[in-house]
């Protein structure tokens, strides 16, 4: 069999071959194609093959640039002589991911390769028609040379004032045909010129290697010592996080998301900047121990009473291990060009987030032994994964995510730690538990009421004094300070001044100092002194003989009458129903008002609310004039157009008859063949108005999801949109 | 984790516990580049600052050493941040510096333009640049050097000041020290200001500052200016010059009210300094009169504005801070930093009570409640009469009396704010009253009964916070003050701190009235000794009367 479509190298393959074209290219089995056919066409639709390209390390793309520019079919020696010998091991490469094949005369590019390459594939013109002598290129006068200089690693195009008449260099380099012009203002410079003057080479720089990380060596000991404490410092920023909005609950914006004043807010409260505390936001977020409620306001869920009896360890595994795969970049959040990106919300998604923080986290494994300096680590990134959408972003990305990487103690001064490594390989991370500091159950208590537990403390007590003291001071230790305000807090979660004392005496190392005890005391014996309370309407007589007699009376239970002074009764019903209820019972009540005034006269309300009439059903008004000529218009404009189009529904429904109808692979494996073999065929081809009509083209090339033909009809070339091509058929 | 003393925390407080084998070698090895915060009885809290961090790099240590040192006696890792934080923040000093210069005078020398690019922009920099010379180097006026440093420092590019000090005028100063010996601690203070070049030492009250100060001017051996509060704290720094240092009375002038003198060694107080005449500061020239080789100033904490201005522009003489708080409640540390110099010694109050240097003392705040009346009175009161109302209040002479009749015997001093209060006070107890408008002499007399034993007790107002040196006095109580100031409390208390003859120890009673603006006050007055590890116990009134004490 004849072997020169990719469709039939692909059938050729051998299944070890296709596995591994499966592996490099996962979406090409998502879903799975039906066939050969189809799976060449999905191999070569250009969304597929973006992708694969952006696989590719510098070098293997510098390789398939060069394969591009040349004439199909070549040979492996025609590749390595305008790049590298080295480029002998990369082709196989290319082979395996279905960027290059070979068939019986040579190798070749699948369709659409070139396309998706770019219109000047590494900064050379297009191929000219002109039989040229190069060697007349050495002699070229200096005008032209100068010309030449500036186009030769690309732009290849350049503009000039007037082509009917430009200067003697490009004028020398027209006629002899080193240029060829574009249009009135652009001459462009033929590829064959271009490589000539590259010196027979397609690339300037050859990058075979990826350039080396550099980076500066740090004291193991260090580096673990310090990665253990950002593994305590970001459970604890979390801890800290998530407690805050479990007490003030920080309100979603409208677009969803946490505002910058709330994120300035939990910023200042942890003591960290900003970029720092989204990024801890973000990662609570992940690991779904804090969630948008209902009612927009931003809480921790049931998952954070859960976590915070967890191991550390387990803790720690839960926020690090959905950000290893997340596509949200929490390092876009207050960037001056995108001001409006915020935290939990929406707009964080990127593309290859995910992938470029892998490829990070594996350099940074490889790397273990230094700290990498940022310039030369992201050059190295860049090499292994050169990024044609955004690179911008891309650098971004390392950045970030080495920043990242030490905020969770991947890293510790930069270098991978043991913690890290463990988690990157999938291993048990009990080491973290072993490392942490042991938690303390005790304080000590200082003269100036204020109590340091030397350590991370132990749930419980921590949750009490939590309570009855402000932390001062966080970190390896905290510092509670304790106030007549503190206290009133402890009381009013229902705690006892000997309680608290008692608290404290148990935990504490050191006696309580006086002052505290004092102070304790002192506040327990004023709270509750002054109090405040919720009720409906009051009873009151300066006679108290009359009260007493009231709250005694059995048919007044109904009321559920307390008595909160001599003088006073309160009741939860509305003073009008208690007023009908005594006058019921035989007493002569008076409504009194706020303000202590007595209610005389007959009860006359008004209602709180501005008067809104219903509104008025009646006869409609008579139209105007220019109202009336304006709907008869309207209706002519939308006859007319509608009797067009069931004309060409029906000049449609002919032509669909005529035709064969394919479906879309088969329409694109056709076409395809037929570009190959430069022969004409028929299609169906619906216009704008749905109205399909048929074409006799010769096709040339599929690009961008269009086919360009030239159409016999009007023997004009032609873009078709291949999803409007109804069918194809052969002449 | 290593067990060592200190804790590092995130929000950059050192914590250091001082029951810990190491503690004493932590705290000399941080010293240098943290601030002591808070000294009480367990951990003591220190405090990385910006200040501090420049303090050590202008003592010659770099950012390695202090991240070492963090590392080295932290018992838990130290959290990244910070370290980036020091040596970032290190890094930033020296950047800029001023330099003595043949042609131009003064000149500042950058070693990174950018820098220089940003300052000389700066609004509040750029009137104060001469000529630019080249790239990195611009021509200051010699008068501008305090203001610039001032300005830089406010930018966060604090410079290294190159420039070097005059010699000033050479004059015989030797330290006499035949029945005394100078302490350990205060020969440490006046060789950390000596290497320093200028800065301030902070000592307690009554630790002996005046000692810093003549072993200071021994090393300088120039004339000397002397700043101090008030006319008989200048008496006082005279006699202890002529008893300490082989000065004798005609080498020292006293430049007060009273007396114009100017000698190789003046005495001047800060209010004479800042005397309006026709609006113009009259007697601020005294700075220009003498080529002076050395300026101390006393109760630095108390340096008033114009007398700051005024030393921005003798940036090129040795200047000593004394103090024994640096708390300002204007929050003009960053001045004194910047034109006095940096902090060169400090020491923990209870760490020189341990030595014996000076007396211990238990601190008493004893609560009286209002009567009912008072109280009515005080709830209608308006809130700027309110704080008078209750610091006046009647209870508290009640108390008073209890307490002078329990501490019969002893010597006694009770300390006031307001006047009527005082007048009363003296008129009920039968002593005399030392004020504002009492004549220096008689001021001196009363003193002097006082020390001799003759009278035992004193009613002062706030005339007697600073700079009196009253021995044996061994009680002090304190009925009302200037708000909430922390450190006239200090002060206060530094008046019964003179280690006594019979190593007893001293009290001080706050009496403070329960459940007003009164008790909120004596709360932050409080916060610095308390900080200090003086614990105040809590007393009610009744307790006293009752003689429980």
């Amino acid at each position: 069999m004849q072997m020169r479509s990719f469709t039939d190298y692909l059938r050729s393959v051998d299944d070890a071959a296709l596995l591994e074209l499966f592996t490099h290219r996962a979406d090409l089995i998502s879903p799975v194609p039906s066939d050969m056919a189809s799976l060449a066409v999905r191999a070569c639709s250009a969304p597929s093959l973006a992708r694969a390209i952006d696989g590719l390390n510098q070098w293997q793309f510098q390789v398939l640039e060069a394969c591009a520019v040349i004439n199909e079919p070549f040979s492996e020696k025609q590749i390595v002589a305008i790049t590298e010998k080295a480029a002998v091991d990369v082709l196989p490469e290319l082979i395996v991911r279905g960027l290059l094949y070979p068939s019986d005369d040579g190798m070749r590019l699948p369709n659409s390769v070139r396309e998706v390459l770019g219109n000047e594939i590494a900064g050379l013109g297009p191929a000219t028609m002109a039989k040229l002598n190069l060697k007349k290129l050495d002699e070229a006068p200096d005008s032209a040379k100068k010309v030449l200089e500036r186009l030769i690693w690309g732009p290849p195009r350049g503009s000039v004032g007037d082509i009917k008449n430009p200067g003697p260099g490009v004028t020398w380099l027209l006629e002899e045909n080193f240029m060829v012009p574009l249009d009135q203002r652009t001459v462009i410079l033929p590829r064959e010129v271009g490589i000539y003057l590259r010196g027979g080479k397609v690339h300037k720089e050859r990058e075979v290697t990826p350039p080396e990380i550099k980076g500066s060596k740090r004291d193991d000991r260090n580096v673990q010592l310090a990665a253990i404490a950002n593994v305590a410092t970001v459970l604890r920023w979390a801890d800290e996080i998530l407690e805050y909005w479990a007490q003030e609950p920080a309100d979603a914006l409208r677009a969803g998301g946490l505002g910058v004043r709330d994120l300035k807010i939990i910023a200042t409260h942890m003591g960290i900047d900003e970029n720092c505390a989204a990024f801890i936001a973000e990662l609570v977020y992940l690991a779904g121990l804090v969630t948008i409620d209902a009612d927009d306001k931003i809480l921790p869920t049931n998952n954070f009473d859960i976590w915070l009896t967890q191991k550390p360890s387990v803790r720690w595994q839960a926020i690090a291990a959905p950000w290893l795969i997340t596509s949200r970049v929490s390092g876009l959040v207050g960037r001056a060009e995108s001001k409006n990106t915020a935290a939990l919300g929406p707009e964080l998604d990127r593309v290859n987030a995910a992938s470029t923080r892998a490829l990070v986290l594996k350099l940074l494994a490889e790397n273990k032994k230094i700290a990498p300096e940022l310039e030369s680590f992201t050059k190295h990134v860049k090499w292994c994964s050169p990024s044609k959408r955004n690179p911008g972003l891309q650098e971004e990305m390392v950045q970030w995510t080495l920043r990242e990487a030490e905020w969770l103690g991947i890293t510790g001064q930069g270098v991978i730690s043991k913690y890290g490594q463990e988690f990157l390989s999938g291993e048990d991370l009990d080491i973290i538990d072993a490392d942490l500091p042991q938690p303390v159950d005790h304080i000590l208590i200082q003269s100036d009421n204020t109590a340091i537990a030397p350590g991370p403390l132990v749930h419980d007590v921590a949750a009490v004094l939590a309570i009855i003291g402000d932390i001062e001071s966080r970190g390896g230790a905290t510092v509670y300070r304790f106030t007549d305000a503190t206290i009133r807090r402890g009381l009013d979660h229902g705690k006892t001044g000997d309680e608290i004392i008692d608290f404290l005496r148990k935990t504490s190392k050191t006696p309580i100092p006086q002052p505290l005890e004092y102070l304790i005391s002192d506040v327990a014996k004023k709270h509750g002194r002054l109090r405040v309370g919720n009720t409906s309407s009051f009873i009151r007589c300066e006679d108290p003989a009359l009260i007493t007699q009231i709250i005694s009376d059995k048919r007044l239970d109904i009321l559920s009458l307390r008595r909160i002074a001599p003088e006073v009764m309160i009741c939860d019903m509305d003073a009008h129903d208690v007023m009908n209820v005594l006058r019921n019972a035989g007493y002569l009540p008076a409504a009194e008002s706020n303000n202590g005034l007595l209610l005389t006269g007959p009860r006359s309300s008004r209602a709180q609310s501005k008067p809104r009439p219903p509104r008025i059903i009646g006869e409609l008004e008579v139209p105007t004039d220019a109202a009336l000529s304006a709907a008869i218009r309207t209706i002519r404009v939308g006859e007319k157009s509608s009797h067009k189009q069931s004309t060409l529904r029906n000049i449609a429904n002919n032509a669909l008859g005529a035709l064969p109808r394919t479906t879309a692979n088969e329409t694109l494996d056709v076409l395809l063949k037929y570009i190959q073999e430069q022969r004409s065929l028929s299609i169906g081809y619906a216009d704008n108005n749905g109205a399909v009509s048929h074409r006799i083209i010769d096709p040339l090339k599929i690009s961008a999801g269009s086919l360009i033909a030239r159409d016999h009809g009007t023997g004009e070339m032609q873009t078709f949109r291949i999803p409007r091509i109804t069918g194809v058929a052969p002449l | 984790m290593t067990d060592g003393p200190l804790i590092v925390q995130s929000d950059k407080t050192l914590l250091l516990d001082i029951d810990h084998a190491m503690s004493t070698e932590c705290r000399r090895a941080i010293a240098p580049f943290a601030e002591l915060e808070r000294s009480p009885e367990h951990i003591h809290t220190y405090r990385l600052t910006n200040l501090g961090l420049w303090n050590a790099r202008a003592a010659g240590h770099d950012a390695e050493m202090v991240i070492d040192t963090l590392i080295k006696y932290s018992r838990y890792a130290v959290p990244h941040s910070i370290l980036v934080d020091v040596a970032e923040t290190m890094s930033r000093y020296g950047r800029l510096r001023l330099e003595a210069d043949p042609i131009h005078g003064l000149i500042l020398v950058t070693t990174d333009t950018a820098v220089l690019e940003e300052v000389i922009r700066a609004k509040k920099i750029a009137p104060l640049l001469g000529v630019r010379i080249d790239n990195e180097t611009i021509a200051v006026h010699p008068s501008q050097r305090g203001q610039i440093k001032q300005s830089l420092l406010r930018l966060g590019w604090p410079a290294e000041d190159f420039a070097g000090y005059v010699d000033g005028q050479a004059h015989e100063i030797a330290l006499k020290q035949t029945d005394w010996k100078i302490r350990p601690y205060q020969e440490l203070a006046a060789e950390g200001f000596w290497h320093g070049g200028s800065g301030v030492v902070v000592l307690p009250c009554g630790a002996g500052k005046t000692i810093v100060g003549a072993a200071a001017m021994a090393h300088a051996k120039a004339t000397t200016l002397i700043l101090v509060t008030n006319t008989v704290a200048a008496r006082q720094w005279r006699e202890e010059l002529l008893k300490r240092t082989t000065l004798n009375e005609d080498e020292i002038g006293e430049y007060s009210g009273a007396k114009k003198e100017i000698r190789p060694v003046t005495i001047a107080t800060y209010q004479v300094m800042t005397k309006k005449k026709d609006g113009v500061y009259a007697h601020l020239d005294l700075f220009d009169t003498h080529d002076w080789g050395l300026i101390i100033y006393d109760e630095v904490h108390l340096l008033p504005a114009p007398i700051f201005r005024f030393t921005a522009d003798i940036q090129s003489r040795r200047r000593l801070g004394l103090t024994a708080t640096l708390v300002r409640e204007d929050g003009m540390e960053g001045e004194v930093f910047s034109l006095i110099g940096p902090k060169r010694f400090d020491v923990p109050w209870k760490e020189i009570e341990s030595q014996g240097y000076i007396a211990p003392a238990q601190c008493v705040e004893v609560r009286v409640n209002l009567s009912e009346t008072e109280r009515l009175s005080y709830a209608t009161a308006e809130p700027e009469e309110r704080y008078r109302f209750c610091a006046t209040t009647r209870t508290k002479r009640n108390v008073v009396e209890s307490l002078v009749a329990h501490h019969a015997g002893e010597q006694i001093l009770v300390i006031g704010q307001y006047i009527d209060q005082l007048d009363e006070l003296s008129e009920v107890l039968g002593v005399p009253l030392i004020k504002g408008e009492t004549p220096v002499k008689e001021r001196e007399v009363l003193f002097n009964k006082f020390r001799s034993g003759e009278i035992s007790c004193l009613v002062v107002s706030k005339v007697a916070n600073f700079s009196i040196d009253l021995p044996d006095a061994t009680i002090a109580i304190q009925v009302s003050g200037a708000f909430g100031s922390r450190q006239e409390e200090a002060q206060r208390l530094g008046r019964i701190l003179r280690p006594k003859s019979d190593g007893r120890s001293a009290t001080f009673y706050s009496v403070v009235s329960r459940d007003t603006i009164d008790q909120d006050f004596a709360q932050n007055r409080q916060r610095f000794l308390a900080e200090q590890g003086y614990a105040y116990k809590i007393i009610d009134a009744d307790d006293v009367f009752q003689g429980k004490l």
